[in-house]
């Protein structure tokens, strides 16, 4: 190359190239292009909507909610509600319900046939197999509707009739079982567990700190345990010296009812702010070294940008966008605080626990959380036993996956050191299969939640289910939608957030 | 829980077990081979824990397969009503007098297939003659153990009624009668036995010198147990069953199928003879094909009986042949299979094989569309419009673009090309706006070409080369544009196949159109959100990761709802959806959502070094990503996006509750609700479940095979 050449070439690296092809102009020229056809297409569906909506005369309101409903819900909390919001909830506590349920029993089955597929024993891994080549491949929804066609075959409903009578029935009706019942005096107890908890913490440190400084073994969780279990013995009858507490509830509940919208407004919008400046603070002082501040890129500056932005829409919606969000907060606060001081309130003596037998499955109806037991209708049955036992069959490969990823040297190490099998297990294998484990099974958890709304091909009650009823009685279809997505949306970050609190604590501590 | 918890002598074989996977060799050793003793003591009874494990699941998968036998062949079951709905079940209501059409398809289907496995598998070593007649052998056993352990059928008097037990005559007059009354005893004895036999050989210390004791102590014991649960069968009920030898001879057909079965294995095995000669390797395709070649066979000799539901009648003739229409055109789909699969081999080692496997792959995707549109849907051409408007412009467009693309592909072109894409960008948007506005009136076909005619000018640069490279390039212009318009002619057109529905067909058929278009749709979709997920510029990378988190976050029935009932209110006047559109596109931005998430993995296990590289070649941030990262990450995530594939099949059964005529909604509500078959459910719903199970079970383990093949994690 000539000398020349290189001095065009210098001179071409040195200016600056025209303003299409550099590459900050158009990056964010795309991006901007990018965000301007989201935010047209959106603008023009919406558009669309409110034009076709107007013209059949269909308002978007939230009120139909507090609009009673014609019809009966088959079960839940409350079979007979006032309003469509009413029903909506006991919709929303029944898919709850199902997706707690469901992913207690998924992980125990699960676990148990995933290490049965581990097994050294030909049969027990190949029966582990089996079930877990065929349920994982038959789509859910079929499993389902086959479950619920299963238990139509089972008896009539008869009297004094099931497996276990008295404890278990099992009819065409559906699957009644005992059931735990919270009963008065429950909340009043509970601060007797809550004084154990804290009392039992300082004395699992200091039982912590004598092992490390002794080296004896001075079981810090079993002393927790029995710190705990003490204290709530105590609180099972000495509960109801705790009857005042409700009347603390009932004065914050007072002072609450007597805030004013404005201030509430201000609350909320300063806590915006304040949330934002402390993020923006948080993130710069990530990227202060010793030598001064990082240099921003255009990504910080977006993210920081992106902070204050939010904080201003919230600000905006909470002034304008909804201003009577803030008399919402304080009424259903005022209602919540209300409810609270119910529950803690004076004269509840009673046993905090219960255990209450099935009665009969009755005909017809099925009362629930009556007196009676712990009632799944046939759909229930159908749409538990089938999340679950889909579930555990993607838990169990989980599971098998995650203990075959501990490395091999972590168990002859432990054997090395003279560890017992079960201690091996417990300490060395376990914590470190957990590890890669946790991850996919939050979304298996996230994902059991979501398929119970296959529900409503069972005509089991959940949240979709009492939606579409809604919605065919009122015709709200595109709020019927949004609480449907806002609903499960939050199921899905509730499920996240307790996943990855437990995430960060298995998190291999590093220097 | 399990023996790897429990005891001590289990440890060394079951440390191996788990760590097998981990670190497999490249060449296997050669497995010890063990007698048929030896592995029983090894595997089941190797300690007490283990062999009272053995004990139990023995008797769980022996009630187990007792239970499904019995539900499958009880008389009470109707299995007629899935045979006579067959064509019900696949297709719905396409008319019965266009049915070549639908072979057709399958035939297209059957010669790709063919062709691709041939052309372009990697075969592997194949089936070993020893696991073949081992399988086989083990197929004859587990067909004459389930004769055994179905129950048998009820005694039926001179006019066919159920003969009942007279109240009062007890069962035990028979031996049979004797052991179902006292059947749970004996199994709890036998299950003591087995406990005490267990404690006994432990505290002898037998289980540590490993003889042959305690497998044949339990091993008796489990016969006997086995016995008791098939024997009970015979003395069950109030209904009078067939005797022991009447039942045993009803079951001719199978006897013989297991005979034949264990026969052929059996002469397989003894007549190869030594070991060497047992491990030779018969290709796996070779076995498929003998396999369904023995089906084919079966539908022209054996009577599995004709029955049809045809234009509201039901035909059902148990014991004649099947029906010439299924019987014929399988076999010939059969033969264009094998015939497929040995031109694809001819062709594999040859160049023209290898120039062959692009379009070989390209046909995959095209097939979806062209049978769906063209062959199913048999569309009316008005002929004048196409000769007028459709050919010229498709001609214009190839013509103008394809000279568009040979000038801007110039690897010398620089600037000019550059504000020419830019210009041409600008006519494609013009037109858009114009449509908003209505400024001009223009084929909406014309718009989209121009758009793709844009995009594909700002990308040009990127493919820049020689005169041949260039020549492909404008070749692959003109063949998109040919198939686009002809496509939207098409797609345009009105169909000339009446179905009573609204639907084109149903059934198992939309199952499997849906679940293509979705991925065809999603993939794309998946592989852009996945690039913008991990961009480093942020308006991107919000955007994608909200779409990402609100669509997994929302179950798919919901989005289903959406927009099969709702979308239509955000679409201008005058436009909608049909329902299966409606639901294709929920499926696609569900599903697309999901794969960006695989992809995203893929994406970020490319090393660094390869950005780094592609960066010190010179390469652009297009040419970056096509060529260095995109393959590298698919490559990774290939096994998860098989895995998001089988998923999305799953999920199309989710049509049946959005009211759609899926096959699960015609086994579910349409057979129960005919006269014939009133209430009859279960019958067609374990139907679909083997179907869907065929289908997903052989997905997955090709993708099995697949991250094997890959080594993924392993490197």
């Amino acid at each position: 190359m000539s000398n020349t050449d290189q001095a065009t070439l210098a001179a071409s690296q040195s200016e600056r190239p025209p303003f299409y092809r550099d590459a900050t102009i158009v990056k964010w020229l795309a991006q901007v292009a990018a965000l301007a056809l989201v935010v047209f297409g959106l603008v023009f569906f919406t558009t669309q909507a409110l034009d076709n909506l107007d013209r059949q005369g269909i308002e978007i309101r939230y009120d139909f909610l507090s609009i009673g409903l014609g019809s009966d819900l088959r079960e839940g909390i409350d079979t007979d509600p006032d309003t469509a919001g009413r029903a909506l909830w006991v919709g929303a506590v029944n898919t709850i319900r199902i997706a707690v349920g469901g992913i207690v029993a998924a992980t125990i089955l699960g676990v148990l046939v995933g290490v049965g597929r581990l097994s050294s024993n030909w049969i027990v891994s190949r029966m582990c197999s089996v079930y877990i080549e065929t349920l994982r491949n038959i789509p859910l929804l079929v499993q389902i509707i086959f479950i619920w066609a299963l238990v139509a075959t089972l008896p009539n409903v008869e009297l004094d009739q099931g497996p276990i009578n008295g404890l278990l029935h099992l009819s065409s009706k559906g699957v009644s079982v005992p059931r735990l019942h919270i009963d008065d005096g429950f909340y009043q107890w509970l601060i007797f567990l809550l004084a154990g908890w804290l009392a039992g913490s300082y004395v699992k440190r200091r039982r912590e700190r004598l092992h490390d400084a002794t080296g004896r073994d001075t079981y810090p969780v079993l002393s927790f345990l029995a710190v705990l279990a003490v204290f709530g013995a105590v609180g099972w009858v000495a509960h109801p010296i705790f009857g005042w507490v409700g009347a603390i509830f009932d004065f914050i509940g007072d002072g609450f009812s007597s805030l004013t919208p404005i201030i509430v407004q201000v609350v909320l919008s300063l806590a915006a702010l304040a949330a934002a400046a402390w993020w923006i603070r948080r993130f710069l002082a990530r990227l202060r070294t010793p030598a001064g501040l990082m240099k921003l890129t255009d990504d910080d500056k977006f993210r920081i940008i992106f902070a204050g932005v939010g904080a201003l829409a919230v600000i905006a919606f909470v002034l304008v966008g909804w201003p009577g969000l803030s008399s919402w907060i304080i009424n259903s606060g005022t209602d919540l605080l209300g409810v609270i001081a119910d529950k803690f309130g004076d004269g509840r003596t009673g046993r905090p626990i219960d255990v209450k037998a099935p009665d009969v499955v009755q005909v017809g109806n099925f009362p629930n959380p009556g007196p009676a037991g712990l009632n799944l209708t046939q759909g229930g049955t159908a749409v538990f036993f089938g999340v679950v036992l889909y579930t555990a069959s993607f838990i169990a490969e989980i599971v098998r996956g995650g203990i075959l990823a501990v490395p091999k040297g972590q168990t002859e190490a432990a054997q090395a050191v003279g560890l017992r099998r079960v201690t091996m297990l417990r300490r060395v294998i376990l914590p470190q299969a957990f590890r890669v484990i946790l991850p996919p099974l939050g979304n298996q958890y996230l994902n059991l939640t979501k398929n119970t709304s296959l529900a409503i091909a069972v005509g089991y009650s959940d949240f979709v289910q009492v939606g579409q009823i809604v919605y065919n009685q009122t015709g709200k279809s595109l709020e019927v939608i949004s609480l449907w997505m806002l609903f499960y949306l939050a199921c899905s970050l509730t499920i996240s957030v307790i996943v990855n609190f437990f995430n960060v604590r298995m998190r291999i501590v590093e220097r | 829980m399990t023996s790897t918890m429990g005891d001590p002598a289990a440890t060394p074989a079951a440390t191996a077990d788990l760590w097998a996977q981990e670190r497999e060799p490249a060449q296997k050793p050669e497995e010890p081979s063990l007698s048929a003793g030896e592995w029983l003591g090894r595997n089941l009874f190797s300690s007490p824990v283990n062999s009272l494990l053995t004990v139990v699941f023995t008797l769980l998968v022996l009630l187990a397969g007792r239970g499904l036998l019995n539900f499958t062949f009880s008389e009470e079951r109707v299995w007629r009503a899935v045979k006579t709905n067959m064509r019900f079940l696949f297709t719905h209501a396409y008319p019965q007098e266009q049915y070549a059409r639908v072979w057709f398809c399958v035939g297209a289907v059957a010669v790709l297939s063919g062709l691709s496995i041939g052309l372009l598998a990697k075969t592997g070593r194949g089936i070993s003659m020893k696991k073949l007649s081992m399988n086989l052998m083990a197929a004859g056993g587990a067909i004459a153990v389930g004769i055994l352990l179905r129950e048998p059928s009820a005694t039926v008097d001179s006019e066919g009624l159920v003969v009942h037990r007279e109240p009062g005559t007890a069962l035990d007059d028979s031996f049979a009668g004797w052991i179902d009354a006292n059947s749970l005893a004996l199994l709890g004895l036998l299950l003591a036995a087995n406990v005490a036999l267990a404690v006994w050989f432990r505290y002898q210390g037998v289980y540590l010198r490993g003889g042959p004791e305690p497998r044949t102590a339990h091993g008796v014991l489990v016969l006997a147990s086995a016995a008791v649960l098939i024997v009970q069968q015979y003395g069950e009920g109030e209904i009078v069953r067939e005797s022991f030898g009447s039942a045993m001879a009803d079951r001719a057909w199978w006897w013989l199928a297991a005979a034949l079965l264990g026969a052929a294995g059996g002469a397989l095995w003894f007549g190869l003879g030594d070991a060497r000669r047992r491990n030779t390797f018969v290709p796996a395709m070779y076995v498929f094909f003998g396999a369904g070649a023995l089906m084919v066979l079966s539908a022209w000799v054996y009577p599995w009986g004709h029955y049809a539901f045809l234009e509201g009648e039901f035909i059902s003739e148990p014991g004649s042949t099947v029906a010439m229409t299924t019987k014929l055109p399988w076999t010939v789909m059969l033969v264009l299979l094998v015939a497929s699969f040995e031109a694809g081999r001819a062709l594999r080692a040859t160049p023209a094989g290898r120039r062959l496997r692009v379009p070989l792959n390209l046909l995959w995707v095209l097939a979806p569309f062209v049978l769906y549109w063209a062959v199913l849907r048999d569309p009316d051409l008005d002929w004048d419009h196409v000769l007028s408007t459709d050919i010229p412009m498709a001609l214009f467009f190839a013509a103008f673009g394809g000279l568009a693309v040979w000038f801007l592909a110039h690897p010398r072109i620089g600037e000019v090309g550059r504000v020419i894409a830019v210009a041409l960008v600008g006519v494609a948007v013009l037109n858009w706006v114009a449509a908003f506005f209505g400024w001009y009136p223009m084929l909406q076909k014309a718009r989209i070409s121009f758009l793709l005619l844009a995009v594909v000018a700002l990308l040009a640069h990127n493919f820049a080369g020689d005169r041949t490279h260039r020549m492909r390039l404008v070749v692959a212009w003109v063949a998109i544009m040919a198939v686009f318009h002809w496509l939207v002619t098409l797609v345009n057109s009105p169909s000339t196949v009446d179905t009573p529905t609204d639907a084109l067909f149903g059934g198992f058929a939309t199952t499997l159109t849906v679940a293509t278009f979705t991925l065809l749709l999603a993939f794309p979709m998946g592989v852009l959100l996945a690039l913008a997920r991990t961009s480093k510029l942020p308006i991107f990378r919000v955007l994608a990761t909200a779409y990402i988190e609100v669509f997994r976050g929302v179950p798919l029935i919901t989005l289903l709802f959406f927009f099969v009932l709702i979308f239509n209110l955000f679409l201008p006047g005058g436009m909608s959806l049909t329902d299966i559109a409606g639901a294709t596109i929920g499926f696609a931005l569900f599903s697309a959502a999901y794969l960006a998430e695989n992809i995203r993995g893929g994406l970020q296990a490319v090393r660094r070094g390869q950005y780094e590289a592609s960066d010190a070649v010179g390469f652009s941030t297009v040419q970056r990503t096509l060529f260095i990262v995109l393959p590298q990450a698919l490559r990774v995530s290939i096994p998860p996006l098989v895995g998001q594939v089988i998923a999305t099949f799953k999920e199309t059964s989710l049509l049946a509750v959005a009211g759609m005529f899926d096959f699960l909604r015609i086994a579910d509500k349409v057979i129960s609700a005919q006269s014939e078959f009133l209430g009859v459910k279960r019958e067609g719903l374990l139907f679909v479940s083997f179907i869907y199970w065929i289908f997903a079970y052989n997905m997955s383990k090709h993708s099995q095979r697949i991250e094997k093949r890959l080594g993924v994690g392993e490197r």
